[in-house]
């Protein structure tokens, strides 16, 4: 018996010693190319670091079971979240929740009259403007007045034969000073998938300004961050537009495609053009939104676009995880974390920080239809977190916000969540 | 009023013949009313319609052959016929209207070293499955319609008989139609296939076994969801001089696959069979089947085509009793009418994956009521078999029908090679179909 315990202390005084020689530091910014070198001579590959995703701290839950939750947009002390479609009744709601404690608290709602799902939801920079998407027929959006942020006023609904289909998303931003909403229309009955690009300088009177069809066969998100707009084509893979900050002449009433990339599998949902706290603007992180069954199951990868040049980004590095398919992102830039909803696989925290698309060979994968090698970010041990999962009951969360410190979760069987972040 | 010129008309043109061509033309509408209680507006509706109006041509000339039958649900049944349960092509608790143009083809026939063989090109039905439920003993559609059918593409199917055993291979466009007068999308043919082989054992047997590679039928660009589907069917029908017989039984499934990787598995288990003595009919019917639940429109019986992405809502589980009763037909001429009462009970629950699909949310009960009331009317020889042309038509000296009985080969036709089933010609036309029986 001594002898096993000797001999079982001396493997785990190794395997410790190894490890730590092995582990990142965790002041690097790259723990992806963390020195790790293959031995030569044998021809095993450097196993791939283990990690041990912490799990997300829960603060509190604000709990809608009336209405599908959808998406989440938090600004200061107030969380304002959509509804989706039909459960107890229509999803024509918006829940504004005080999330200065832990639990969040409903302090008022919108009701949009005439749909039957307010689907996504957006505040402009300076806080003075709410803007929400509506679906299905007689798609809109919805800008309200935000003087008094937990008491919004209704300044108009913005509806036009372009926008009637359904607006899946309305994000909103600033080009050289003026603010634009940028609306993915649904196909349907009035015509395939369009762009629509709304003039919003006057929230009260909103002017639309361009269209184009675009997607195969949804353009479901955009990302507008520098005068550039990646847009979300589905199959289509996703584009870069210069609206104003490509250099190409391009602006938000003429835009100019600079590049296309067709992400591997397709189903390009949603995009975030990352700026890291070294001011590097290398990556966007592109959503593949694959079949699911709403409640239950979910599918798609994060993929990872080198955008270094505009006019051919290319993926290099992808993060994957069984059983579940990502959503939307938020990413805490200063520490270089990536959150995403994940469905039923909840939330997921992922380090970006560094070099995402150079990894040793155990870390990478060949997909020989496409042959495109790419990094697994997974393989890489870069998941940092996963919240929402260790809970006992189903979450299907679709949007999530971090903000100064805390992680914001719309999940649409529960509601909305208040989490600690990964780091 | 419009059915009645058409019935009329249709009439006229009936059964013209000679000794070196046939045109045979039909019509059949069923007005009815329906009470669906409770369905997705989670209350009882009562509504009324002209269903299944349609008019059907076949025409024979040596070996050449045509099929055609227009179908008038498009003005009829714009928003969709209550049928609570069922679903496809954008309608869910309604069955949707059919393509105007439900089949128009062109084929050669004939007979080689003892095999009858037969081409078919146009619109229509892909060799799959079970007959259409136009052709069978109830008013409703199954709930199944979209798994045991393929139809309203366009087709080309080869297929040959010998002895008992029928094969028979066909390709087509994968989209389904995005409403009645929508054109196919032609640039599609060829993107999917499907095969059947029957075989013939005992007199009045028929067993069947299908598959089907479907390319993205929910959207006409071919970037969504493919559908492998497969199908066993077993069907008895046999007519005496005093009463007529048939069942079927049937198996389903449709797998939906996204890049070759099954993301959704629905099946179906049918049972349904017919008595008919002096003149009245008694049918029921038995079924299980997973039904995909999706994203709905304002409108609670729409969803949205193309849909907003490839999410659904889970998978819903339907088990449907129905029976039906029908009076012994009214005629005059070439004109029928004959009444009838359906009675379905239903019941609905949560599948696997469950997703959040609830009945009591969705409907306010678990069980549910329908009830319909109509006559079918029918003037000439109304199609008797539905989704097989030529030499996949079985032959009826197997003791099951006429010679050529099925749904586009009428019995009786002069020079109308038979293959090796021959046989003699029955004029005037034979008696409507087993379970229309007229005794």
């Amino acid at each position: 018996m001594q002898s096993l315990t000797r001999t079982l202390a001396f493997a785990g005084a190794l395997a410790l010693t190894t490890l730590a020689g092995c582990r990142n530091d965790a002041s690097s910014p790259d723990p992806g190319s963390s020195g790790v070198t293959s031995c030569s001579g044998i021809g095993i590959d450097p196993q791939p670091p283990k990690t041990s995703p912490v799990t997300l701290p829960v603060l509190g839950v604000g709990l809608d079971t009336v209405r599908y939750t959808a998406e989440i947009a938090v600004r200061g002390n107030l969380a304002y979240t959509t509804t989706w479609n039909v459960r107890r009744v229509q999803g024509n709601k918006v829940n504004i929740w005080d999330v200065s404690g832990g639990c969040p608290v409903v302090v008022d709602s919108l009701i949009v009259n005439g749909v039957i799902t307010t689907g996504d939801i957006a505040i402009s920079d300076d806080g003075k403007t709410l803007v929400v998407a509506t679906e299905t027929s007689n798609g809109s959006i919805v800008t309200y007045d935000l003087t008094d942020p937990r008491h919004p006023q209704l300044l108009t609904r913005f509806i036009t034969p372009e926008t009637s289909n359904g607006v899946h998303t309305a994000e909103i931003g600033r080009v050289n000073g003026k603010l634009y909403g940028f609306l993915s229309i649904d196909p349907g009955g009035t015509g395939p998938a369009h762009l629509v690009i709304v003039d919003l300088s006057q929230p009260a009177a909103p002017k639309q300004v361009f269209v184009k069809q675009v997607g195969s066969p949804y353009v479901h998100d955009t990302y507008q961050r520098d005068g550039l707009l990646f847009v979300a084509l589905w199959n289509d893979g996703m584009d870069i537009w210069d609206i104003g900050g490509g250099g190409k002449g391009g602006t938000p009433e003429s835009p100019v495609v600079l590049g296309n990339v067709k992400t591997l599998g397709g189903e390009v949902h949603n995009v975030w053009w990352y700026h890291d706290a070294s001011g590097a603007k290398k990556y966007a992180f592109v959503g593949e939104e694959g079949p699911g069954s709403i409640g239950s199951t979910s599918r798609g990868d994060i993929h990872v676009v080198d955008v270094s040049d505009l006019t051919k980004p290319r993926e290099v590095a992808f993060f994957h995880t069984d059983g579940a398919g990502t959503h939307n992102f938020s990413v805490d830039e200063a520490k270089g974390v990536l959150y995403a909803a994940y469905y039923n696989g909840g939330v997921r925290a992922i380090d970006v920080r560094g070099d995402l698309g150079t990894c040793p060979p155990s870390q990478q994968f060949f997909d020989g239809p496409s042959g495109l090698t790419r990094c697994d970010l997974r393989a890489m041990g870069r998941e940092l977190g996963v919240g929402l999962k260790e809970l006992n009951r189903t979450v299907y969360v679709w949007g999530v916000q971090y903000l100064n410190g805390s992680l914001y979760a719309s999940d649409m069987m529960n509601g909305i969540w208040k989490l600690g972040p990964a780091k | 009023m419009r059915i009645w010129h058409l019935v009329t008309v249709a009439g006229l043109g009936l059964a013209r013949d000679s000794s070196a061509q046939t045109v045979s033309v039909a019509a059949q509408a069923i007005p009815l009313v329906t009470r669906a209680d409770p369905t997705a507006t989670r209350t009882a509706l009562n509504e009324g319609y002209v269903s299944q109006p349609v008019v059907m041509a076949h025409a024979a000339w040596s070996v050449l052959r045509g099929v055609g039958m227009y179908n008038f649900e498009g003005y009829t049944l714009r928003r969709g016929e209550l049928s609570t349960g069922g679903f496809g092509e954008g309608f869910v608790d309604r069955r949707h209207p059919h393509a105007y143009v439900h089949e128009l083809l062109g084929g050669v026939e004939g007979t080689k070293f003892g095999v009858l063989a037969s081409a078919f090109v146009g619109r229509g039905f892909a060799p799959f499955g079970s007959d259409d439920p136009m052709v069978r003993p109830f008013e409703k559609y199954p709930i199944n319609h979209h798994y045991s059918q393929i139809l309203e593409r366009v087709v080309a199917i080869g297929a040959v008989q010998r002895g008992p055993v029928i094969a028979e291979v066909g390709t087509f466009n994968g989209d389904e139609p995005l409403g009645p007068g929508t054109a196919p999308n032609y640039g599609r043919f060829g993107d999917s296939w499907s095969s059947r082989i029957t075989v013939l054992p005992l007199a009045g047997v028929e067993l069947s076994g299908s598959i089907a590679r479907v390319r993205s039928p929910e959207q006409r660009t071919a970037t969504g969801l493919d559908q492998h589907k497969s199908s066993l069917v077993g069907r008895y029908a046999l007519q005496t001089p005093v009463s007529a017989r048939y069942a079927l039984v049937e198996w389903a499934r449709t797998n939906e696959l996204d890049r070759g990787e099954t993301i959704t598995s629905l099946s179906s288990v049918l049972a349904e069979g017919a008595y008919c003595r002096a003149g009245i009919i008694v049918a029921a019917r038995a079924e299980r089947t997973e039904r995909p639940e999706e994203e709905r429109l304002d409108d609670p019986f729409r969803t949205p085509r193309p849909s907003l992405d490839l999410s659904n809502l889970g998978i819903s589980r339907w088990t449907a009793f129905t029976l039906s009763l029908s009076s012994p037909a009214a005629r005059a001429g070439v004109f029928s009418a004959r009444p009838f009462i359906e009675v379905a009970r239903l019941h609905a629950a949560a599948g696997n994956p469950p997703g959040i699909f609830n009945p009591e949310l969705r409907y306010g009960a678990n069980w549910m009521w329908m009830m319909s009331v109509g006559a079918r009317l029918v003037a000439g020889m109304p199609h008797l078999r539905m989704g097989r042309y030529g030499a996949a038509l079985p032959t009826a000296d197997l003791g099951t029908h006429s010679a050529h009985d099925g749904s586009h080969n009428m019995p009786g036709m002069p020079d109308m090679p038979s293959g090796a089933h021959d046989m003699p010609p029955v004029a005037p036309p034979a008696p409507p179909p087993s379970f229309q029986c007229s005794l």
